[in-house]
């Protein structure tokens, strides 16, 4: 089997889309059970990859496919150890649980949405997988072509404004990318991750700076693509229009941009990295993190939107994890783990909801809430005792809009709670800046309940005889599963938290890693 | 020959640049296609600037006297996609041109 | 062991109860009402069995495992207190599941109202139960959500929605608070076991997190007990159903705050800080609570701020830090439950039967409900303290301690005054309360006609009136025990002397009493008409801290990110990507440090020639700058013109292979900016002359586009010169030929040993396609852009009138582009196939040839235009990109299935019978793949383009088709 299991993640999904354009527009069931097949397989390829990574032995055994067959050091890699194995399966489930909400009228909105779809995940898993600056690039350009894609499936005038905004950024964001990768290989020669962290400790004088110029350019464009205060202004307007599918699609992308830097940061700039690139830039990350989370804290208070306040919901997560991976603390990094897991799925199910609670083709900044207003009426009022009746649907959508907000806002009973739990207990005792992200972090869990309940009174109860859009089985489907998922790992802990933070010693112990590549270099093509 | 080609870089970055932050759809995308120029031979420059080395193996072995491949591959692979990525932003400005009825990066008309 | 296993029981069946309501209920208010008070019963009598286990002093344990690796375990632990607790919780929340049933109007189902209900029954005995701080905090943040719920029980009357929102934005950040104190205690401890906690008391008071710590979780029990200044939620909470007033807002989960302070009080009190923070707080919040009672007309008013009175005088028992507070302070909160719970019943029975609760309204009832009416006046009679009563025995314990008490003289004094002056408003609210409502001249003009409610209406008013009763009468008998157990959980084995008796003998607290008392009745019968006639509370008004909330609340959500929409201007795209920009070369500055030093050049001669060429370079990008706001078309050729300079450039420094790539992407981009450039509205320069902020603009992105120029262009000069002496280059050179089989390196690079790189790639051009033709599918250009060319414009209206001619009029065309193409088209293609071909070891390779093959289409659509083309040539782009794809991939899967790497390439010589040997490269395969591709995506875009310019003439019948797969 010669571990050619690391490629599937990348080819199946490839194979699939090739399949879905041959077939063209109109076979859309066949096109659609594809769909589906893939992600299944995503996920079976993404467990076992995962139970592979998580070898009995201690670290965890890591799985380095050399491309080609060509010495590591020269080819491509893809290195498949738990952190790539998790998010593989990460995204893989939450394609998964997206794709029945999509069956309805979404996908009619456009030709080329399954295809689309699965060149996301190529470019997803790629990403994941690769151990080559130059391939990590390629990667980002594929999920950020079908993202394009995606942003603009259905079109109108609001999308396209959105998505011109959104590829321009992120045009500039691939050039920077590629002048980082420009400057780190003319200096070092390289463009293999591990052997570049093998190289590092031993630049020195103008490489090492030229070396860290490049680093910054690029930690830059991933921060671009996480949505970091100042260069994340793109985010709220492109995923609040886009359709709910496919902005909960793109609620793993800005963690992505997380996963990129948490896995640069540790394996290049860990700890013995020599002094001078030591812990490179976690300042920057750190506070950079930190203002990030206050302004989505503040736009969530402000949102007018159900989609725009879901995206401020992930500029709060990615600046909470930023700051995180900042701490450059092994429990740290396993609590944000846990806590990126969950504002996924959470994030993704709440876009999914606010697609069904809200009419969603609404033109820019129309509100769909009204603003809070501050007048107390009669303080005691008699009871007012009309009888309430709402049909089973939006009970339903009503709960999952509850249980959404308990999720993003880190209350019980959902895991929110837990994860965040994890993510701030080891913060104490950590400095400054550690504790003023406790504090912000907690601070923006009560904007989230104050944003939310805002928004679930206006929805849910202001007005009994509120007309909600029909709802398809699918859609319901989708967004249970996805809090579902959420309810159980409230109470199945043990298992999922041990892998975590098995995962958060691995990273923090790079040369695992490096060796794991570099004991590959010796080896030539069969 | 590096300094000329350095200068030549920053001045299309340059210009790349000061077409970006203009409100014309046509002139960011103008801008990006400068930019990306730029990038590539930033990129090819890394390799080191050789004249009149043998772009294809023939009987010498020694590599010296080959022009470094792999920064070459490299830009090939950019080329291409930003190519590609031009392409589509291109498309994307029409339809917004089309939806909005101006061709201001803001969908709205408003002072450039 | 049994009692684990009972405690289990206790916690799980509420929630339980409450899943299965929605399922039972059905509808059935009968069933629901039984599966409710079942529930509770059945957890009254199990906690009852569990009291021999703690009665000594002893905690019961059941530990399960959570996350052990967190260090969490759910651990369920009963001492005294919580017995205490869970017999409260689970014996009120009978009586009110009983009371709820009648005083609810018919026609409900309670489906919601009930398992929410027992949820919050689950939530709560989750807090008291817990072993854990996280765990209780679990509990903690589930009580104020469901509490949340309950009070928007009436969610269409806005009062009660606006209620709902503020308790659960205060108590939520009292809980979130709550959870940080408690990270912090157990940060000290080193355990979130509250034993462990427990134990660690006086590590915990010396540390210097001690202060922090306190302040947080003093905060969450304030908010929840509802102390001066977090009280104003309680008042307001009112607009919930009766029911849920006495059990959650009187008895239960304000009380939680209480069990919070007293379950910690072995480590956190014995401060000055403690003492001061929760002594005063409490004493503020008896006295303001008991004088706004005072001055209330809605009798459910009148009783929470009465609670929120009880609830201050309980907090300070536990502040004064003496331990016979402690006793009084758990006593108390037991008493007060009972009378006060009994009371908000008698008051929901009053509002029940007479449609009201104005006590201006209100009066004589007890000529028409003579029963309730005595069950008011004992329980009315607990709560202002009369001998014989519960209320009686705790403010005689509370006066022993407040005269206990020795804090300097001033304060003790104090205290004592406050404590009076609060006992005999206690006394005035609750005559006022009772013989406003009962006694007096019966009114007849009630909303309704009021008479005695039903029995089991009565019922739990009853209970509660006689457990008041029970207990003043015979206090040792009936609480001794409980309370002696509940003492020693929180205090330890060495308890305070104190004595549960009615009669102590003439003691000074038995007098201060009396004092209040007669007070209390003369200052009722004196003002009762004047504070009839006030609307407001003097002094306070109607509860400012409110007014202060809401208008927090308001600022936050409207002026704060107003603010921040106005400081960053994000909805325009220039400003982003000036931030991008600046960002980029911030970083790159700082990351610089030290900064570099451009090494002597030891680079090659400067040749002027080359110079020459980049001085035109240059010129060409800086032209296209300044032109591509007015001249489009000479800002393209600009820039057309930069293109070929890199193109020159690659050939001059070796890479004709760049050079070759370069020259084709750079017409065909051109050719697309061509196609898309019609669509563009004129722009005439000078119209509108430059505003002064244009202006300054200009200015800003000259000097940020010079910088990053000259940035951009030093680093590229420092790299250049330290550039790395062996990079992967040399293995590639080394191993070209032998390993790749191609002599043309770069080429083998890209379908070989970095073969994946060009998966990636053709993907993206593939994907490209895909999105182009979907965002153009349906899309019409705007219509008044650019007018097609006249021949087009006239072409239709001809055909209208020649109906009969043929071929129609669009279809005119000079044959000889015709002609021209059947020469030109082969020849392209052959030169494509040839590049094709010769790419391993030549300049070309499959991109290329596939771009060629495109620009061949090219010409063919300028010469014969879309119609004419598509009549004949027929091509479908979306098959060459999804066939080009399965091939690549199969070319790298071929090698898995033989046993090597994904793309592993092979290459030798077949010898062939006729033709003899020829060379072989699977890699060759793979390129195919790639110029399937790049032909299918180019021809793709290119074509979709194309159509535009035709549907604004000639609309075609429904969709369009997928271009070019369907016959024409």
């Amino acid at each position: 089997m010669n571990g050619a299991l690391a490629v599937a993640p990348i080819l199946i999904p490839l194979a699939v889309a090739a399949v879905q354009v041959l077939l063209g527009v109109r076979l859309r069931r066949t096109r659609t059970s594809l769909s589906f097949l893939s992600c299944l397989a995503l996920v079976a390829v993404a467990a076992v990859l995962m139970a592979s990574a998580s070898a009995p032995d201690g670290g965890g055994k890591t799985l380095v496919y050399n491309v080609g067959g060509w010495p590591a050091r020269f080819a491509i890699v893809l290195v498949v150890d738990r952190l790539s194995a998790l998010m593989l399966l990460l995204t893989a489930v939450l394609a998964f649980a997206v794709l029945p909400y999509a069956l309805g009228r979404w996908q009619r909105m456009g030709p080329h949405f399954q295809p689309l779809v699965q060149l996301l995940l190529v470019g997803y898993n790629g990403a994941f997988l690769t151990g080559d600056l130059f391939n990590l690039f390629v990667f980002f350009e594929v999920l950020l072509a079908a993202s394009y894609g995606l942003a603009l499936h259905g079109s109108g005038a609001r999308r396209v404004g959105a998505g011109l905004h959104y590829i321009a950024i992120n045009l500039t964001a691939s050039m920077l990318f590629l002048i980082g990768v420009g400057l780190i290989f003319g200096v070092t020669g390289t463009l293999n991750m591990a052997v570049l962290a093998h190289l590092i400790p031993d630049l020195t004088g103008t490489p090492r700076a030229l070396m860290h110029a490049g680093a910054a350019l690029l930690g830059l464009a991933f921060l671009i693509k996480a949505a970091v205060w100042p260069v994340g202004f793109w985010l709220p307007r492109t995923y609040s229009a886009a359709i709910p599918p496919v902005a909960a699609l793109f609620a793993a992308m800005t963690k992505l941009g997380i996963y990129v830097i948490l896995r640069l940061s540790l394996l290049l700039f860990g700890a013995d990295a020599g002094f001078a690139s030591a812990h490179f830039g976690s300042d920057w990350l750190l506070w950079l993190g930190i203002i990030t989370l206050v302004v989505g804290s503040i736009g969530m208070l402000g949102a007018r939107e159900l989609g725009k306040l879901a995206s401020y919901c992930v500029l709060v997560s990615s600046g909470t994890l930023l700051g995180a991976v900042a701490l450059h603390t092994p429990a740290v990094t396993a609590g944000a783990l846990a806590y990126l897991v969950v504002s996924v799925l959470g994030i993704a199910a709440f876009f999914l909801l606010a697609g069904l609670v809200v009419p969603r083709e609404t033109p820019e900044g129309a509100a769909q809430l009204e603003p809070y207003d501050p007048v107390v009426d009669a303080l005691f009022a008699a009871e007012d005792e009309r009888r309430v009746t709402s049909p089973a649907p939006v009970v339903i959508l009503a709960a999952c809009f509850l249980a959404c907000g308990l999720l993003l806002s880190g209350l019980p009973p959902l895991s929110g709670f837990l994860a965040k739990f994890a993510l701030l207990a080891p913060m104490l005792g950590r400095g400054t800046g550690a504790t003023l992200l406790f504090a912000l972090t907690i601070t923006a869990g009560l904007c989230t309940v104050i944003a939310m309940a805002h928004a679930g009174i206006q929805i849910f109860w202001a007005d009994p005889d509120r007309e909600f859009p029909r709802v398809e089985p699918g859609e319901t489907i989708s967004v249970v599963g996805l809090l579902g998922i959420c309810l159980v790992l409230t109470f199945v802990v043990a298992a999922p938290w041990n892998y975590l933070s098995a995962t958060a010693q691995q990273l923090h112990a790079p040369e695992h890693y490096i060796n794991a590549v570099m004991d590959r270099t010796t080896e030539n093509r069969p | 020959m590096e300094a000329v080609l350095a200068i030549a870089i920053g001045a299309l970055a340059g210009s790349g640049v000061w077409l970006l932050l203009r409100p014309r759809t046509f002139q960011v995308i103008i801008g990006l296609t400068l930019i990306s120029y730029a990038v590539n031979l930033f990129i090819f420059s890394i390799g080191g600037l050789r004249i009149g080395a043998d772009p294809v193996l023939g009987a010498a072995t020694d590599p010296a006297r080959y022009a470094d491949p792999l920064p070459q591959a490299l830009v090939l692979t950019a080329i291409v996609i930003s190519f590609a990525t031009t392409a589509l932003f291109l498309v994307v400005l029409l339809t917004s041109r089309g939806l909005t009825g101006n061709d201001h990066v803001d969908g709205e008309d408003g002072t450039s | 062991m049994p009692y684990g296993c009972i405690s289990t029981a206790i916690l799980l069946l509420p929630f339980a109860a409450a899943l299965a309501t929605p399922l039972i209920g059905r509808g059935n208010r009968r069933r629901t009402t039984w599966l409710m008070t079942s529930t509770a019963g059945v957890c009254l009598v199990l906690s009852t069995l569990l009291f021999p286990g703690i009665a000594d002093g002893e905690v019961l344990h059941q530990t399960f495992a959570w996350a052990p690796a967190l260090g969490l375990e759910f651990t369920l632990r009963v001492d005294g207190l919580t017995w205490l607790f869970l017999v409260l919780i689970c014996g009120i929340g009978l009586l009110v599941g009983i009371y709820a049933t009648y005083y609810m109007p018919r026609e409900y189902p309670l489906v919601r109202f009930y398992s929410l209900l027992l949820a919050f029954m689950g939530a709560m005995l989750g807090i008291v139960l817990s072993g854990n701080v996280i765990q209780l905090v679990f509990f903690w943040e589930l009580t104020s959500l469901f509490s949340f719920l309950l009070i928007g029980y009436w969610h269409h009357g806005k009062s009660a929605r606006d209620a709902a929102r503020t308790a659960l934005v205060v108590t939520v950040m009292g809980g979130l608070c709550l959870l940080a104190g408690v990270l912090l205690l157990a940060h000290i401890a080193g355990s979130y076991d509250v034993d462990a906690i427990l134990v660690a008391g006086d590590r915990i008071r010396e540390s210097p997190l001690y202060l922090p710590a306190l302040a947080l979780v003093l905060v969450g029990a304030f908010t929840k007990s509802a102390q001066v200044p977090f009280h104003f939620w309680l008042p307001q909470a009112m607009s919930a159903p009766t029911p849920v007033s006495a059990y959650l807002h009187s008895a239960t989960m304000v009380k939680a705050g209480v069990f919070l302070l007293l379950r910690f009080w072995p480590v956190l009190a014995g401060t000055e800080e403690w003492f001061w923070i929760v002594g005063g707080v409490g004493l503020t919040t008896m006295l303001v609570g008991a004088w706004a009672a005072t001055f209330q007309h809605d009798m459910k008013a009148v009783l929470a701020y009465s609670t929120i009175s009880h609830l201050g005088l309980i907090t300070m028992l536990a502040g004064l830090g003496s331990t016979l507070g402690v006793v009084a302070a758990i006593f108390h909160t037991v008493n007060h439950a009972t009378f006060k719970a009994s009371m908000f019943m008698a008051v929901g029975a009053v509002d029940h039967e007479t449609g009201t609760r104005d006590l201006r309204r209100l009066g004589g009832l007890r000529h028409v409900m003579p029963i309730t009416a005595t069950l008011a006046v004992i329980a009315g009679a607990a709560m202002a303290g009369v001998p014989l009563l519960n209320g009686f025995l705790s403010k005689e314990m509370f006066f022993a301690v407040a005269l206990g008490a020795n804090h300097g003289l001033e304060l003790d004094t104090l205290t004592v005054l406050v404590a009076l002056i609060a006992a005999a408003l206690g006394v005035t609210y609750s005559l006022r309360l009772v013989g406003g409502a009962f006694f007096g001249p019966l009114r007849h003009d009630f909303p309704r006609q009021p008479h005695e409610p039903p029995r089991w209406m009565r019922f739990p008013i009853g209970t509660l009136a006689l457990a008041c009763l029970a207990v003043g009468v015979f206090p040792a008998w009936v609480v001794g025990p409980p309370l002696r157990a509940a003492a020693t959980s929180v205090l330890g084995v060495q308890l305070p002397v104190y004595d549960l008796a009615i009669w102590h003998g003439l003691t000074l607290p038995l007098l201060m009493s009396v004092i209040a008392f007669v007070i209390g009745c003369v200052v009722y019968w004196v003002l009762r008409r004047r504070i009839a006639a006030r609307d407001a509370t003097p002094l306070i008004g109607r509860i400012p801290a409110l007014h202060w909330f809401e208008r927090a609340l308001a600022f936050a959500t409207t002026t704060l990110p107003e603010l921040q929409r106005r400081v960053f201007p994000s909805r325009h795209l220039q400003v982003q990507l000036l931030l991008v920009v600046l960002l980029a070369g911030i970083l790159g500055l700082v990351a610089v440090r030290p900064l570099p030093v451009p090494a002597a050049a030891h680079g090659m001669q400067v040749d002027p020639a080359f110079a020459l060429l980049w001085l035109l370079g240059v010129a060409c990008a800086i032209g296209a700058a300044t032109h591509a706001k007015f001249q489009r078309m000479a800002a393209l050729i600009f820039t057309a013109g930069t293109g070929l300079v890199v193109c020159i450039t690659f050939v001059w420094l070796s890479a004709p292979d760049l050079a070759v790539t370069q020259l084709v992407v750079e017409s065909v981009t051109t050719v697309l900016l061509l196609l898309g450039l019609r669509w563009l509205p004129k722009r005439v320069p000078g119209l509108s002359p430059l505003s002064r902020v244009a202006r300054y603009r200009r200015i800003r992105d000259a000097v940020v586009a010079i910088a990053v120029g000259a940035g951009l262009a030093s680093l590229a000069y420092t790299v250049m010169n330290h550039l790395v002496a062996d990079s992967a280059s040399r293995f590639f050179l080394e191993q070209a030929l032998p390993g790749g089989g191609g002599r043309n390196v770069v080429n083998v690079i890209l379908v070989d040993f970095r073969a994946l790189d060009t998966l990636g790639e053709i993907t993206v051009l593939a994907i490209v396609a895909l999105a182009v033709f979907a965002l153009l599918w349906r899309f019409r250009p705007a219509a008044e852009s650019i007018g097609a060319p006249h021949q087009r414009e006239v072409a239709p209206a001809q055909d209208e009138v020649h109906a009969d001619r043929h071929p129609p009029a669009w279809t005119d065309q000079s044959a000889t582009p015709g002609l021209l193409i059947l020469l030109i088209a082969p020849l392209i293609a052959l030169f494509a196939l040839h590049l094709f071909l010769r790419g391993h070891n030549l300049p070309g390779g499959g991109f290329v040839a596939g771009i060629t093959v495109t620009m061949t289409l090219i010409v063919l659509y300028m010469a014969g235009g879309t119609r004419w083309l598509e009549a004949r040539l027929r091509i479908a782009p979306a098959r060459w990109i999804g066939m080009g794809l399965l091939l690549a991939i199969a070319t790298g899967l071929a090698a898995v299935v033989l046993g090597d790497r994904f793309l592993t390439s092979y290459h030798g010589r077949w010898t062939v019978p006729v033709l003899g040997e020829i060379p072989f490269n699977s890699a060759l395969l793979f390129d195919l793949g790639v110029f399937a591709v790049v032909t299918g995506a180019s021809a793709l875009m290119l074509v979709v383009l194309a159509h535009q310019s035709l549907r604004r003439v000639v609309q075609p019948p429904g969709p369009p088709r997928e271009t070019g797969e369907a016959e024409p």
